[in-house]
């Protein structure tokens, strides 16, 4: 099935936007994100509304250019809304400065990226100190538990060079948890992976599920979506989704 | 400090700073590095050659310019001779350090009949003030009994060199030549003998006493000033052509070094632009992964200043070593001195090479400060 096609079906299924509960870690209130284009305005997000509960795992799906990058852009804090009220961790991330917003960044969000951004010059565990000389102080000792945890206890003064695609997303993985984030944002986690090292970043997004985390996932893979509770759909900007507590989401294939 | 290479070799430290990180960023893209370390130790090495040289540029131009002679003549009025006491006076006037010699002149006939300009001087004198004559062999005060230096043109009108027999008014004397004198001036047509001797044929004295001022133009004004007051009955004039020639050379000479500085300063800035944007552009995802992970604007900027500042600063002292090594070859070869390195340049080209680092940073600082990591890291 395609992807068009299951959006379509997605559309006409699901509810657009839906309320906040009080809960929420993430809530979004008719948060519009626009750019200038040439002579117009590009609407790239639309009067989004919509929430995820701590300790949920979401999955935002949709096909290229509805509007995925610039969702998650604005949820990590990379991007401000030109219009409505995003709230992360009950803090209006729209009201702050830049300065602000990197602390913020730095306290509430582990980034997983597609991509891994690794820095090339510095080893697997000064990679994920790196996270920690931003946030605070750094902790070899942390640094190579989270590693360990990822399953690269013995890869630590490696190189990302050194390191194959699923070892580097595992740095990548420790990075993020480094700073017990309260939020996980993982932008196509498995994009750049083989079978075998999806499987195993998958296993490791579950145990963090398990112990808690929150996790907002964008996924192109219909397998990795199924993983997650709850999906978050978009189209040409528009977001459509289940309320919180609502049915796990499984595509029809 | 050296970065084993071999995988599983490399042992990170147990802290991670900002010292660490430059110094993995710096030997990691060590080829980038070396680049703008190159630049900057040509702007520092350039400027510490200049500036060492034009620190002593004066002393060896007005040591270069005393060896073309005198550059004050003192003259008896026309048809007079010198007061007896005026040497003495001159020298005293003028300071320890000035050279003086004195000329008397006559006009003799050559045992050929032909008319010839003599000179009476003080050989020893004169031979440190025109040490720039071109002389075969000067005469040797203890040597043989009246010697005589004889000019290029003048001694075609001599029968034998070593027996010059000269009269004037009616008074014979036989000079020794003992070597040839060349100037391409007026002194190719004299022959040149002791004064003594000189005034003892002639009864003619001193007319002329040329001096010589050591420093520049400055100085040679205050002796000018001193002669004449000390020596109201007679004329006390400049060399002009020496004196203002001088003082235009030193001119010119300092404003070329000024402008040779300011281009190759404006080079290397450019080079180093150049070297600093790329470095940044070619790491633009780096800088926005640090921003993503919570990094602020002034902690990208401080990676980035303090790694052009530590290549800046790295330049300044390979820079400083290789300039005074040149400058030191330079007036070696050129004024046949040694230039002593001098760690007085050492604040101005430290501020000159900081600039152009600075400066060359702010392109590229400007370039951090509107880093969109999301797009970057999105791989747009």
């Amino acid at each position: 099935m395609s992807e068009a096609k299951v959006v379509a079906e997605i559309k006409s299924d699901w509810p657009a936007n839906t309320t906040r509960p009080d809960c929420a870690v993430i809530s979004l209130e008719g948060v519009c994100r626009e750019y200038a284009g040439r002579g117009d305005v590009v609407r790239a997000l639309e009067d989004a509304t919509f929430s995820i509960v701590a300790g949920e795992w979401v999955a935002i799906t949709g096909p290229s250019g509805s509007g995925k990058s610039t969702l998650v852009n604005m949820l990590g804090c990379l991007d401000r809304p030109t219009r409505g009220e995003l709230k992360i961790d009950n803090v209006d991330v729209a009201s702050m400065s830049s300065t602000e917003l990197d602390r913020f960044r730095a306290e509430k969000i582990g980034f997983i990226f597609q991509q891994f951004h690794l820095i090339p010059y510095l080893s697997a565990v000064e990679n994920v100190m790196l996270a920690q000389y931003f946030h605070s102080m750094t902790d070899e000792k942390e640094a190579k538990a989270a590693l360990d945890r990822v399953g690269l206890g013995h890869r630590t003064g490696h190189l990302p060079s050194e390191l194959s695609g699923g070892e580097q997303q595992r740095v990548c993985i420790a990075r993020a948890l480094i700073n017990n984030p309260p939020i996980l944002l993982a932008d196509e986690p498995t994009g750049n992976l083989d079978a075998a090292n999806q499987a195993i970043v998958a296993d490791l997004l579950k145990d963090l599920h398990r112990n808690g985390h929150t996790v907002v996932m964008v996924t192109h893979d219909p397998e990795m979506a199924t993983l997650a509770q709850r999906r978050i759909a978009l189209s040409h900007g528009k977001v459509f989704c289940h309320p919180v507590g609502g049915p796990i989401v499984t595509l029809r294939r | 400090m050296s970065e084993p290479s071999t995988p599983g070799q490399y042992h990170p430290a147990s802290k991670l700073s900002l010292v660490r990180i430059l110094r993995r960023s710096l030997v990691h893209r060590r080829a980038r590095s070396i680049s703008a370390l190159v630049a900057l130790t040509v702007s520092a090495g350039v400027a510490t050659a200049l500036l060492t040289l034009y620190a002593d540029l004066d002393n060896k131009l007005h040591k270069e310019f005393r060896s073309f002679g005198a550059n004050i003549v003192v003259t008896a009025t026309a048809n007079a001779v010198l007061p007896p006491d005026t040497l003495s006076k001159v020298q005293q006037a003028a300071g320890p350090a000035a050279l003086t010699a004195p000329f008397a002149y006559a006009v003799a006939t050559t045992d050929t009949g032909t008319s010839v300009v003599v000179s009476g001087t003080d050989f020893a004198a004169v031979r440190r003030l025109n040490s720039w004559w071109q002389v075969s062999n000067w005469p040797d005060p203890s040597g043989q009994p009246s010697p005589a230096l004889l000019g290029q043109r003048a001694a075609n009108f001599i029968g034998d060199e070593h027996s010059v027999k000269l009269t004037f008014a009616s008074k014979s004397v036989t000079l020794n030549g003992t070597g040839r004198l060349k100037t391409g001036g007026d002194e190719d047509s004299r022959i040149y003998m002791p004064l003594e001797a000189f005034t003892a044929w002639t009864g003619v004295t001193p007319s002329v006493i040329e001096v010589q001022i050591s420093g520049g133009t400055a100085a040679i004004d205050t002796a000018l000033a001193q002669l004449k007051q000390a020596l109201p009955g007679v004329q006390v004039q400049p060399v002009r052509q020496l004196v203002e020639g001088e003082s235009r050379i030193v001119d010119r000479t300092h404003a070329l070094m000024y402008a040779a500085l300011l281009l190759i300063a404006l080079t290397v800035g450019v080079s180093v632009l150049a070297t600093l944007s790329a470095s940044v552009l070619e790491r633009r995802r780096d800088f926005a992964l640090m921003k993503a992970l919570g990094g602020t604007q002034i902690h990208l900027m401080s990676i980035f200043l303090f790694e052009a500042l530590i290549l800046a600063l790295a330049g300044v002292f390979v820079g400083f070593v290789i300039g005074s090594a040149a400058a030191f070859a330079i007036s070696e070869i050129n004024f046949h001195t040694a230039t002593l390195p001098r760690l007085s340049v050492m604040p101005l080209v430290l501020l000159l090479n900081l600039a152009i680092a600075l400066l060359a940073a702010f392109f590229p600082a400007r370039v951090l400060r509107g880093l969109q990591p999301a797009a970057l890291l999105k791989g747009e």
